[in-house]
């Protein structure tokens, strides 16, 4: 899934002091799985603003809500009359949501509540991490299922680097060393040899290098 | 699995195991949250004699409470009796009959059955007179059941609350001698309900029974001890039964005077009819128990019992109810000293009166019904024991309720019979794992009179559970079927719910359905609240529940400054008085009661502070009373992430605190000392509102 | 002769070689570099200029070994793939040739987020094995990366580097492989501390026959204090420092001459390993110490080739 976390709450304070009548719109996919940005979190945030303008003596009102994905016009497009009665809408979607919100609705202020961080796992409740970078052009059949793109600090083709210490990356003993996990994996599966070819170098262009990404199926375009 | 097709799909345990389907948790919930008076009035809604069963219920109820699986079972029928025995009931508001309908209806018999019966026909708004033949009502509860369990100024009272409905008695009258049935209709009555009972005993069918004085039968003894008069009894007394109508006589034997009492019973005492917790305090009392013997000659001198000629049994094969039959052991005779002798080996219906207008069984004497209760002759409705033969007085009331109600239908024309509600002897079982995970709790001890107090008259033995006992008692309770519900159509499958049960109940299927067993579920109320799409929702203590509460408190009064909202964790060791020192130690401190720290959600705390308290704290019970222990550090997390957000909203979050609760009471006066302080040096909240 | 450089002489020639290592400065100042120069020229055969150590902004590489080029020293121009991508380091390569640089070292470059500019972005286009087979592949196709043909040149002896105590370890040497495979002339291994350790590796080197397809020259880091020790030891990553060498610094009256004798001892050990081509002296802001420790290790003068 894609991840996401709240912004600082003195970070949204501040973007969306004096915006007016504002609605809080959770999206339920990703941001909600994160727990960053569902309805739940709405709701806090919403009664936090609430307060803080309330303690500033701003009357406006701040409502919330959530759609099932901000990543969807046809979802987007329920918010309308809602959104038609404020003045500012303070996405908690991924980017990608906060943007297509902006798009729906050229004429209001739209802010984002959330970074988007990566696409990555659930280790365990309240802990994510990232496994895939999107690059364009997945290799992980040839890296034992474990991607450097994603997950060496330097993105090695060719590792582990000088720094790969006991299992974990030089930039932080937190951090492992995916090479290290490579090697141990096709160690187990009898495939290391695989590690003696030069990996060549990586076309970036389908990870982003080549300008902004889009897709299309030809045979369900429309 | 539970099958949530059947439409009892959320019926508790305790529900489906008590005849009248009465809702255990509701009033055990509200003993929890210390509302007394309001858990009287959801017993007295539905039970017209709660002071009697929560006395001498054999609550089959907790038989089936699924903390039974756990460790021990609620005490549910104690915490009734707590709940309806307490200064409060006196408080409650009386049921009001509905508008009168016109109909006169007669209730024959003034037990339990026609006394539950009397009380719903009369709120149905029926005229109803019961006829008792005996000079006394309350039949089996006054002059069945002793003193010592059940006294006779609570049977008197449940009574009178029922004349209070305009329910007319009429003692002294036996109907089917002078009167018949059917002059009843000739009277206007419109219906009849036979709840006679069971008062004809058994006879002692062994040689010798009936040529010496001092053969007594159980029935005729206790009705005369109940009754007060001396039965004058031996000082070697031998019991024959295994019933509860045996180790009442018994226990009462001993009352009057008799230096030995033993009980003879056929099969072992496992098989006992008798409530376990009846011969047990039999047995504490000092009554001998003589199992797998049988009395087969009474022996005497000069017209006067003087022995028990009896032989040992040894339990054979099963007969076809499973219960395994007494052979006698030969060569095993023995002759037991005995000056009295009393027959307690089952009692029929007194039913010879009504064999010309009623069918009876030719066997059982009792009175044949059809499903609905009804009799072979129109308008004559039966119940009871009178229909069952000797049974439980819940299940006597059960038959009365049931039979008012067909009853009601039969008057006003719309008569179809009423077959009671299916239900299953099947228990659903906890797993293993959920068993071992669930907090144990000991079960709340009886108070009993002293041994040496007990055998000098009939003063009640068993005492009301106290206040601390009883709150202790109800929080026990497991809340079945009173969890999570999800709502499918919001889910979306991010398995939360999953990680922060602390019993780890719901499941996932591969799909991403998420569900959670509503009977294993025991309400913590951790996933409704941490679910980031609010698609779960909890019976006890919904979502939302705290902010209501705080609104009403807060439009219930003023409070002095500096407003301090404080939450109480409802598990905390604390009564109705402590909460009223805390009102007059510090007005200034509004306490909202939660039912775990753990439902408390940010944005309540935030309310808090926007209705303009200086500060807010939390005040979480003893940890050995918190059934889920290890929701503590997420609690603590919850208001560590508030705090961080009270700081970015310039409130400070040092206005949030969270303490223990003392062992008992509701707050160490130290600590609000210590807040009231700390609040002195903070800039105060500017949402405060400003007062003189 | 691939580059016909000093360094390759030397080694090529069968001789034992000395690098060492010229850290540029912060700042324009060119002083530093040529003192550096003037200071290290007779005991060394080149000397290592880096780029951006420990991602901190420094006086770029290719400028230093210019400068290091005008006072007659020949360097070895650090190239990490942190901050350039493959065009700039395919320009910056013609660049150097153009220069006259003939040694490049071929490096992934320490982390970003361990200099003083943690929240730069790292570039990371291609990898330091990829890097080795760029320049090989230009010096001896005249192609770029992209497989386009280009006229002139560019004539590098190419190094590579190499940690015997990073892990897993028994994996380094395949590294070394890849690295040697991909280009790699010569070696310049992390410091050595841990020798029973350096051993074991060299031995698995031999096993495979690597040490005579490239010059690998052993890494030197001399120890100012026993803090120094105790740091690396501590907290750089890949550097095997055992403690009883924390602990003679700690117990030496003169840390910096305990210093001295470590690492001539080291040399000692070093030059009864087989398959050992020289040594590469990391003295980290001490450069004033090589001259004497390449004289008391019996390196000097240094041949002329």
């Amino acid at each position: 899934m894609i991840t996401l976390e709240q912004k600082p709450f003195e970070e949204i304070e501040k973007m969306t002091k004096g915006c007016g009548r504002l609605l809080v719109l959770g999206c339920e996919t990703c941001a909600a799985m994160s727990l960053a940005g569902g309805k739940k979190e709405a709701e806090v945030l919403a009664a936090a603003i609430r307060v803080a303008r309330k303690m500033s003596g701003d009357k406006s009102e701040v409502l919330y809500d959530a759609v099932a994905r901000q990543c969807e016009p046809e979802f987007i497009d329920m918010t309308e009359k809602e959104v038609a009665q404020c003045d500012a809408v303070l996405s908690l979607a991924c980017g990608a949501g906060v943007q297509l919100l902006a798009e729906r609705f050229p004429d209001k202020v739209i802010l984002p509540g959330c970074n988007t961080t990566f696409l990555g796992v659930t280790e365990r409740l309240g802990v994510w991490s990232e496994r895939c970078a999107g690059c364009g052009n997945c290799i992980l059949d040839k890296t034992a299922g474990l991607c450097p793109i994603a997950r060496c600090s330097k993105q090695l083709l060719n590792g582990p680097c000088g720094g790969s210490v006991d299992g974990k990356c030089e930039i932080s003993k937190e951090v492992d060393c995916v090479w290290q996990l490579i090697i141990d994996r096709l160690t187990k599966l009898n495939r290391l040899e695989m590690l003696e070819e030069i990996f060549p170098v990586k076309d970036w262009s389908p990870a982003g290098h080549g300008g902004p990404r889009k897709m299309v199926r030809e045979d369900l375009e429309s | 699995m539970n099958d949530m097709t059947s439409p009892d799909h959320d019926r508790p345990p305790c529900t489906m195991a008590c005849p009248i389907l009465t809702d255990g948790r509701e009033y055990i919930q509200l003993i929890a949250e210390r509302k007394f008076e309001k858990a009287y009035a959801a017993i007295r809604g539905l039970n017209p004699l709660p002071r009697v069963c929560g006395r001498i219920c054999t609550h089959p109820c907790e038989g089936a409470c699924k903390r039974g699986q756990v460790d021990e079972p609620i005490a549910i029928a104690a915490l009734k009796r707590f709940a309806s025995d307490g200064p409060w009931r006196g408080r409650c508001k009386a049921l009001q009959p509905a508008e009168p309908t016109g109909h006169k209806v007669a209730v024959i018999g003034s037990g339990p059955a026609g006394l539950a019966a009397a009380h719903d026909l009369a709120l149905l708004g029926h005229h109803v007179t019961v006829f008792e033949a005996l000079p006394v009502l309350g039949g089996m509860l006054r002059l069945g059941v002793p003193a010592y369990r059940l006294p006779k100024d609570v049977v008197d009272e449940e009574i009178e609350a029922i004349c209070d409905l305009g329910v007319v008695m009429k003692t002294g009258v036996r109907i089917g001698e002078a009167m018949k049935l059917k002059d009843l209709f000739d009277q206007q009555y419109g219906a009849v309900f036979v709840a006679v009972g069971a008062h004809q005993e058994r006879k002692l069918d062994i040689a010798g029974a009936d040529a010496f004085e001092g053969v007594v039968s159980a029935i005729s003894f206790l009705q005369r001890s109940n009754s007060g008069q001396n039965p004058k009894v031996g000082r070697q007394v031998a019991v024959i039964g295994g019933g509860n109508t045996a180790v009442d006589s018994a226990r009462s034997a001993l009352r009057w005077g008799a230096d030995a009492v033993r009980i003879l019973y056929r099969r072992s005492r496992d098989e006992m009819p008798a409530a376990p917790e009846e011969i047990e305090e039999a047995v504490a009392e000092g009554v001998h128990l003589s199992v797998l013997t049988s009395p087969v000659e009474v022996l005497g001198e000069d017209g006067k019992v003087t022995a028990l000629r009896c032989m040992e049994n040894r339990l054979g094969q099963p007969d076809a109810n499973g219960r395994r039959s007494p052979d006698p052991m030969a060569g095993s005779e023995f002759v037991l000293d005995v000056d009295m002798v009393i027959a307690a080996i089952g009692q029929a219906p007194e039913s010879s009166f009504f064999a010309q207008e009623l069918e009876l069984d030719q066997r059982s004497h009792r009175i044949v019904v059809n499903e609905a209760g009804a009799t072979v002759c129109p308008g004559v409705f039966a119940g009871g024991d009178a229909v069952t033969g000797p049974a439980t007085v819940i299940q006597a009331i059960a038959a009365g309720k049931e039979r008012a109600c067909a009853i009601d239908l039969y008057l006003k024309k719309k008569w179809h019979p009423v077959p009671g509600p299916a239900r299953s002897d099947e228990r659903e079982r906890l797993s293993s794992a959920i068993i071992e995970k669930t907090r144990k709790f000991e079960r709340a001890k009886k108070i009993c009179l002293p041994m040496d107090r007990r055998l000098k008259g009939f003063e009640e033995v068993e005492a009301v559970l106290t206040e601390d006992r009883a709150i202790s008692e109800a929080l026990r309770c497991l809340h079945c079927f009173l969890g999570a519900k999800i709502d499918k159509d919001k889910c979306v499958s991010c398995l939360t719910c999953l990680r922060v049960c602390p019993l780890q109940i719901p499941r996932a299927s591969k799909m991403g359905e998420i569900t959670i067993d509503p009977f294993e579920c025991q309400a913590c109320g951790m996933c409704a609240l941490e679910c980031p799409v609010q698609a779960i929702d909890i019976d006890l203590h919904p979502r939302g529940d705290i902010d209501r509460e705080m609104t009403a408190a807060m439009s219930r009064s003023a409070h002095p400054d500096p407003l301090m909202v404080g939450f109480f964790d409802l598990h905390g060791d604390f009564g109705p008085s402590d909460k009223e020192r805390l009102r007059q130690e510090h007005p200034n401190i509004l306490p909202v009661m939660v039912f775990g720290l753990r439902r408390i959600d940010t944005v309540d705390i935030l309310k808090a502070f926007e209705w303009g308290a200086q500060v807010v704290f939390l005040a979480g019970c003893p940890v050995e009373k918190d059934p889920f222990p290890e929701t503590r550090e997420a609690v603590k997390q919850r208001m560590a992430r508030t705090k961080t957000l009270l700081n970015a909203l310039g409130l400070d979050g040092e206005r949030l605190a969270l303490c223990h609760m003392p062992k008992q009471g509701l707050v160490d006066k130290a600590f609000i000392e210590d807040l009231e302080e700390r609040v002195k040096e903070m800039a105060p909240n500017p949402m405060g509102v400003k007062r003189g | 002769m691939k580059a016909g450089s000093n360094l390759e002489r030397i080694l090529e020639s069968g001789q034992f070689a000395v690098t060492a290592e010229c850290g540029p400065p912060k700042g324009p100042a060119p002083t530093v570099i040529r003192r550096k120069g003037d200071l290290l020229k007779f005991c060394c055969d080149a000397l290592n200029v880096t780029d951006n150590q420990t991602a901190i902004v420094r006086m770029s590489s290719m400028s230093g070994c210019v400068l290091l080029k005008e006072v007659g020293v020949e360097p070895v121009l650090q190239m990490v793939v942190r901050d350039r991508n493959r065009l700039a380091l395919q320009g910056d390569l013609i660049g150097a040739a153009a220069l006259g640089i003939r040694n490049v070292l071929c490096l992934s470059g320490d982390h970003q987020r361990f200099g003083n500019h943690p929240t730069a972005k790292g570039v990371y286009d291609i990898d330091s094995i990829q890097f080795l087979q760029m320049v090989k592949n230009m010096r001896d196709e005249h192609q770029f990366i992209n497989g386009e043909e280009f006229s002139g040149d560019t004539p590098f002896f190419i190094g590579a580097a190499a940690n015997p105590f990073a892990d897993p370890f028994v994996f380094r040497v395949t590294r070394l492989a890849k690295k040697v495979k991909a280009g790699a002339d010569f070696i310049q291994t992390q410091g050595i501390f841990d020798m029973a350790k350096f051993v074991e590796w060299m031995t698995m080197v031999k096993d495979r026959g690597l040490d005579e397809k490239t010059h690998i020259l052993a890494g030197l880091i001399p120890i100012k204090s026993v803090g120094m020790a105790r740091y690396m030891r501590n907290n750089v990553s890949g550097l095997s420092v055992p403690k009883a060498i924390v602990d003679r610094m700690g117990d030496a009256k003169d840390p910096k001459e305990e210093g001295v004798r470590i690492c001539l001892e080291t040399i000692e050990q070093l030059k009864e390993v087989d398959g050992i081509h020289g040594v590469h002296i990391m003295a980290v802001a001490w450069e004033d110490i090589v001259p004497r420790i390449v004289e008391e290790a019996g390196l000097m003068p240094r041949p002329i080739v």
